[in-house]
């Protein structure tokens, strides 16, 4: 079983985002963690990243409801970006409307919608997902 | 002279038989002062000619003083008053004198005019008489002159009159008449023949006949009778609009007016006079309103200027509720007393020229409703460009006012509606955000903490956390429930549904020792959502297992029957039942339980309610307690 190298997780929800890196580190998810938390914060320093050659996360766990720059603004704008590297992008969000379930499959570059609470299981269906892809 | 005098005697003296007048001829003879004053008395001037010697001619001082000379300076010369005589009647008078002197049968009469001194014309009548010798040849010629300046002058007055009211007649396009009511005589000028298409001479004989044959029969009661009033001294002129029949066929309108100039001694009406107007056009645009009126689908009236009805519309008597349509003519505050008094001065500010309105008022009715109106007094005018009458416009906007109040109560519902599922959104949104974080915390508490699941706490931590994570997932479904779903409908196979429902439950059915029936036939097919009705179905099913009695043999028994539009599917049991009385009206409500079941939500019939309604149906429920429930639940035909 391969690690994932770097996670982005961007949520303006410190819990979650607390409880995510508790599972991530029991399972192993991945080596190292990044935190963003709005759309807007999370664009930038991914546009930073990328031109300064640096290392992008391999997965995004993009939360819907944010201020600033919400997750469909974020993936709006971040999808017009030209990066080399494939990112998987999940949606974790609360949401159960169908509308946004709808709305996340339009994009293709999101891998998945999930909704929340996120548990062990559903993380390691993710991990299990990404390696087959990998 | 002698010849003359005969003449003169013969036409003078013709009866002899009073003593008096023997007595006066004789001293005329005897004594020439009486002759002087009677020629100066009597008459305006007396001439006297010498035929042989036509040069000369006396004139008495009267013949001059009458034309405004002095008849000292006037020269007894027959020249002397050709100068002043108009130059056209000399010539009469020539002829005259010709005809006369040749036949002495022919008298010698005119009229004459003359200049008098100050220029005025002096109308005089000359009569004149030849004088003959015995061989009856003319010899002399005596004459009399008659001032009749005043009675010319009062001719010529009339004259002009009489042309002056010709005219005027003419003008105004009058027929006119003159009709004595003794005897039936009757006059008609010209233009009273014209209106009905014919000339005078063609109407030969006149007489009032001539009227009555020609004036509609219904019309000629109705004059008669107005007749009678004026006769009666009850009017002061006699009016009525009357149709008469046109020579090609049509009616066509007078205003008939008259009045009698001249009573008998014993006080009854003689002569009449009076006058035709043709109002046809008036007449035709009068009726035009006045159907117009009547058709008109709102309520609305004509008034004249006392208020009393023209025309009034079928409308109009609905919103006043008038039972009695034959208003024409009555008096509009006879009609309906308690409004009509209301608006009085309105009425007499609208006959002043003002249009006056109400968009709403309200009514209250005798018997105790209330009424919204609205209304608008308009007058109208006449040709002569003066107000005839009010038009009432009316309209009941009761109904409106309801519907207004109706829109207003159901915007604001709307609203309330609307900020409610804002509401319920966000709560359930954000509590689930929540929810999901203590369950997310709960499940690593316990991976991190091996073994501590049993404890009693953690447990019951777990068991709060499933049921607000369950609530929440509830709301989240009622909220999200679309009301505007029809598009949506597709044609589902109600057997198929029931079996795969069925399929899905058979381990609680078995676990709990209750027989399902599916009796739907495998055709029916009703309209709606796939999850919707395997959601529905899930629910009945289950609470039919749920609240089974455990004293018998359960069963939950699905059956179908089509019913207008509806494809209605029964879901019978004979579990515990419901006492409708106590809970009919909260059985669909949310978070109502009926039974002591610890596994009951009171969402499960809730949300099934609402779903059946997003696709168009109903639900029926029939139960007894301790005996079984029925529920009907209607569900939209695949052929709607």
């Amino acid at each position: 079983m391969r690690k994932i190298d770097i996670a982005c997780i961007i949520d303006d929800d410190p819990i979650f985002v607390f409880g995510v890196k508790k599972i991530m580190e029991l399972i192993g998810f991945c080596e190292s963690v990044m935190v963003f938390r709005n759309g807007n914060e999370a664009l930038n320093n991914l546009k930073a990243i990328i031109s300064a050659h640096e290392k992008l996360p391999d997965v995004i766990l993009l939360d819907l409801n944010m201020p600033i720059l919400d997750g469909w603004q974020f993936l709006d704008e971040f999808i017009k970006i030209p990066c080399k590297k494939k990112i998987m992008i999940y949606i974790v969000s609360s949401s159960v409307d169908p509308e946004d379930t709808l709305k996340a499959k339009s994009y293709e570059r999101v891998s998945d919608y999930i909704v929340k609470p996120v548990t062990v299981q559903k993380l390691k269906d993710i991990l299990s997902d990404i390696q087959e892809v990998s | 002279m002698k010849e003359g005098q005969k003449i003169l005697g013969s036409s003078l003296m013709g009866k002899e038989e009073n003593y008096l007048k023997k007595e006066l001829y004789s001293l005329i003879k005897k004594d020439s002062g009486l002759f002087d004053f009677l020629q100066e008395a009597a008459l305006d001037g007396l001439w006297f000619w010498d035929l042989k010697e036509p040069e000369n001619e006396w004139m008495n001082a009267k013949f001059w003083t009458t034309l405004g000379y002095d008849p000292n300076q006037m020269p007894h010369k027959a020249s002397s008053w050709q100068d002043i005589i108009f130059s056209e009647d000399l010539k009469h008078v020539y002829a005259n004198f010709a005809k006369h002197s040749e036949d002495p049968s022919c008298p010698y009469d005119q009229i004459v005019r003359y200049r008098h001194k100050l220029g005025h014309t002096v109308w005089i009548r000359c009569r004149g008489i030849i004088l003959r010798d015995d061989y009856g040849k003319p010899t002399k010629m005596l004459g009399a002159h008659t001032d009749i300046t005043e009675i010319k002058e009062k001719e010529e007055e009339l004259k002009l009159k009489s042309a002056f009211f010709k005219q005027v007649i003419d003008g105004t396009d009058l027929g006119t008449w003159q009709w004595n009511v003794k005897t039936g005589e009757t006059i008609f000028n010209e233009r009273w023949a014209e209106i009905i298409g014919y000339s005078l001479e063609e109407l030969k004989p006149i007489s009032i006949n001539t009227w009555m044959n020609h004036a509609d029969p219904r019309d000629l009661e109705k004059s008669n009778a107005l007749l009678q009033d004026h006769f009666s001294g009850k009017t002061p002129v006699y009016e009525c609009e009357a149709r008469m029949l046109h020579r090609h066929g049509y009616y066509i309108w007078v205003l008939d007016k008259g009045k009698v100039v001249s009573w008998d001694k014993d006080g009854n009406p003689e002569w009449m006079v009076g006058s035709h107007q043709e109002i046809t056009d008036n007449k035709k645009d009068y009726e035009r309103n006045k159907s117009f009126i009547q058709q008109a689908p709102t309520a609305i009236a004509m008034f004249d200027e006392e208020m009393k009805y023209l025309a009034a519309s079928q409308e109009w008597f609905n919103v006043f509720k008038i039972n009695d349509t034959d208003i024409i003519g009555k008096s509009y505050y006879s009609v309906l007393p308690e409004i009509g008094n209301r608006w009085k001065t309105s009425h007499e500010k609208c006959l002043q020229g003002e249009v006056i309105k109400n968009n709403e008022e309200q009514i209250k009715n005798v018997d105790g409703s209330t009424q919204w109106l609205s209304w608008e007094f308009s007058p109208w005018y006449t040709y002569e460009n003066e107000v005839g009458g009010v038009i009432i416009h009316m309209s009941d906007i009761t109904k409106i006012k309801r519907e207004e109040e109706l829109k207003s109560l159901l915007a604001v519902a709307e609203d309330q509606n609307k900020r409610l599922r804002n509401f319920a959104h966000i709560v359930s949104h954000n509590l689930k955000s929540h929810s999901g974080n203590f369950e997310m915390l709960l499940d690593l508490f316990v991976q991190e903490n091996p073994g501590i699941e049993d404890d009693e706490i953690i447990k019951l931590f777990k068991t709060a956390s499933e049921h607000l994570s369950e609530t929440i997932t509830h709301l989240n479904e009622v909220v999200l429930m679309n009301t505007s779903v029809d598009e949506n409908l597709t044609v589902l196979n109600l057997n198929e549904a029931i079996d795969k429902t069925m399929e899905s439950v058979s381990a609680l059915a078995i676990e709990n020792n209750v027989t399902i029936k599916n009796e739907v036939g495998t055709d029916a097919r009703i309209l709606g959502i796939p999850a919707y009705l395997d959601s529905i179905l899930l629910n009945f099913i289950t609470n039919g297992i749920r609240y089974r009695s455990d004293h018998r043999d359960s069963y939950v028994i699905l059956s179908s029957y089509t019913e207008t539009g509806y494809t209605v599917l029964c879901v019978e049991d004979n579990g515990l039942g419901i006492d409708l009385k106590k809970h009919r009206s909260k059985l669909f409500g949310m978070y109502k339980t009926f039974h002591n079941n610890k596994e009951a939500r009171g969402i499960g019939l809730f949300i099934t309610k609402n779903q059946v309604e997003a696709m168009g149906g109903k639900i029926e429920v029939e139960s007894e307690v301790d005996k079984g429930t029925i529920f009907k639940i209607y569900m939209k035909h695949e052929e709607n």
